[in-house]
């Protein structure tokens, strides 16, 4: 894999993460939404909704998360998505389906090589969203900002899930050899992540046993924690690191089998 | 004595897919179970080209042309037989192999639709490491020679489907390939732009002695490019060699047209057996003609009919092409008729 890290071989990657910024960007309008998006759903969304329940009363405890503290709870919790969970890996199923890959498979530059570099990218333009959401809604006078130290360790490990992710999500795409369609697989995963890692609401408020068996699992690590390094509390840390890990390596191994498999299909059958 | 760059030897690939029954019974069926059709796209293929040579592959839809090309440039593995392009295995998909052909496909664009095709041309840059100087001299010298300088910083999406082809040949041919394959470039492209993309290629191969193997529907391309013809008709080859010769394949035959003052009518014994193809309103026929009856016809027509107009050529290749596409036992037996010699 790390055969060929020359200098040419650096400037494939580089030349594709400058061409896929360039293809991010294309469209303005699009840009300028993508952009602009995020803050606009959050205020739409998430504040009105917990506005409302608590209604104003800043008395009002749920599960220890004060009015100030669930609405930075949520704050997070986006800049976690947006940084981590961003990048849908759609253009590599899209690819394998349309027979695309066959130009792959001609430049000498790989099929996960360019993606991989697409996907870097992308997490550029996602940190950009990122900080100008959080710039929305800290001028809003929302924003708790944590100490620069958490700050610092939260983003590093929020881009380590994002790599976590990737992983999964280029897993989902190279099904795309066997099924048609994955778009329903990815709907599904991110649903259930979205439950079990606490992005829709604080474990907090989830029962206790359940609470319980989760942390057992990747799912609270991909969103809870996170979260809760940015508002000051580090809990589980190297544990998070090491499951994460895990299943990175996990999802890395597989996915190199399966496009093994999946090419040797292609190649015979040359969709 | 040169050894070919590309040399096929009992070349086959079999295609494996799955019969469904119309409707939605028939994809629930399916579903569970699903009956296997084999079929052969390419059955015993030999074929040995060498450095400098233009190829044309020609044959029916559905005959295994593409399949070919895409076993030649590795992108599907032959079930069977040996293959060498450039000595190496084309499925192996080596970097350095692939650095030194290029595929072309009129059908489908390798150019990324949403940036401007000099973006591409950037990254293809590096892709197969040509260096600035190079890279320059290359892109002002095509797109001049394309007329195309002034679309390099278009999106694609936006160009014209000749403009977008010529972008892809452009793209294709950065990086100086030995061995190029162009499968229908010229498809849906109007004359002049079909015309303009000949040129190019004709110059490029002139000046970088590469070795080219086309497909094409349109006889044009082949008759302005290609030295050597390649027929293939369900999987099998029809026939290897010149145009010249393929042109002789159905005998000296000629092609003549009258054109009458009135309309005629088609079933007068006269027209019988000469394979006649009339316009609309019956005022016009081309015939084809043997050679050596080629006098006495003519003049009986002119003689009976009111002939206004009337002209002979040498039978168009179209024509021999239409002909062996009716009749591919024409070939068959011409095959064997050389086995016996």
């Amino acid at each position: 894999m790390f055969k060929d890290l020359t200098l040419a071989n650096i400037e494939k990657w580089w030349i594709t993460i400058q061409i896929s910024w360039v293809k991010h960007t294309a469209y303005r309008l699009n840009f300028f939404l993508q952009i602009i998006g995020p803050a606009l759903v959050f205020f739409f969304v998430k504040y009105n909704l917990w506005a409302s329940i608590y209604a104003g009363d800043s008395e009002l405890i749920i599960r220890g998360f004060n009015f100030e503290q669930m609405i930075n709870y949520h704050i997070w919790a986006f800049v976690v998505a947006l940084v981590a969970q961003g990048h849908g890996s759609w253009n590599l199923a899209e690819d394998i389906r349309l027979g695309r890959i066959s130009s792959y498979l001609i430049y000498p530059f790989n099929f996960w090589e360019f993606h991989t570099a697409s996907w870097l990218s992308f997490q550029v333009i996602q940190m950009v969203i990122a900080t100008f959401t959080l710039g929305i809604i800290s001028y809003f006078g929302l924003l708790i900002f944590p100490s620069l130290n958490y700050f610092l360790i939260g983003v590093a490990y929020t881009l380590f899930i994002s790599l976590f992710w990737f992983t999964l999500q280029y897993l989902t795409g190279v099904m795309a050899f066997w099924l048609e369609e994955t778009w329903i697989l990815r709907v599904m995963l991110n649903i259930i992540a979205y439950f079990l890692s606490g992005a829709i609401i604080p474990l907090d408020l989830y029962p206790k046993w359940l609470v319980d068996i989760l942390n057992y699992t990747p799912f609270p690590y991909l969103t809870y924690y996170p979260i809760k390094i940015f508002m000051g509390e580090m809990t589980n840390l190297s544990l998070g690191l090491a499951i994460i890990s895990f299943w990175t390596i996990v999802f890395a191994i597989i996915n190199h089998l399966v496009w093994k498999k999946g090419i040797k299909l292609y190649t015979a059958a040359g969709m | 004595m040169t050894t070919p760059l590309i040399k096929a030897h009992g070349l086959r690939k079999q295609f494996i897919s799955y019969k469904k029954n119309p409707g939605i019974m028939g994809s629930f069926t399916s579903f569970f179970k699903r009956s296997p059709l084999i079929k052969d796209a390419v059955k015993g293929f030999d074929l040995e080209v060498k450095k400098g040579e233009i190829v044309g592959l020609l044959g029916p839809n559905g005959a295994g042309k593409t399949t070919l090309m895409k076993m030649f440039t590795g992108i599907i593995v032959p079930t069977e037989g040996e293959l060498k392009i450039i000595g190496s295995n084309p499925w192996e998909r080596d970097k350095n192999f692939r650095k030194r052909i290029a595929l072309v496909m009129g059908q489908k664009s390798q150019l990324w639709w949403d940036i401007p095709a000099m973006d591409s041309f950037l990254l293809l840059q590096k892709y197969y490491e040509v260096s600035d100087e190079r890279f320059q001299e290359r892109i002002k010298k095509m797109s001049s020679l394309l007329g195309v300088e002034e679309l390099l910083h278009i999106h694609v999406r936006k160009l014209s489907l000749g403009e977008r082809m010529k972008m892809e040949l452009m793209a294709s041919l950065l990086h100086n390939p030995e061995v190029i394959f162009l499968d229908e470039p010229t498809i849906g492209l109007d004359l002049v732009a079909q015309e303009n993309i000949r040129h190019f290629i004709k110059e490029y191969h002139r000046e970088n002695e590469c070795c080219i193997i086309i497909t094409s529907h349109y006889m044009q391309d082949v008759q302005a490019l290609c030295d050597r013809l390649v027929l293939i008709f369900d999987g099998e080859k029809g026939y290897d060699g010149t145009l010249e010769d393929f042109e002789d394949i159905l005998g000296c035959d000629k092609s003549v047209t009258f054109s009458f003052k009135e309309s005629q009518d088609p079933n007068q014994q006269i027209f019988q057996g000469l394979d006649a193809t009339w316009n609309e309103d019956h005022t016009g026929v081309e015939l084809r003609v043997p050679e050596e009856t080629l006098c006495p016809i003519s003049s009986k027509i002119i003689d009976q009919l009111p002939v206004e107009d009337f002209a002979t050529e040498k039978l168009p290749i179209e024509r021999v092409m239409k002909e062996l596409m009716n009749n591919p036992e024409i070939l068959r037996a011409r095959k064997e008729k050389e086995a016996r010699v």
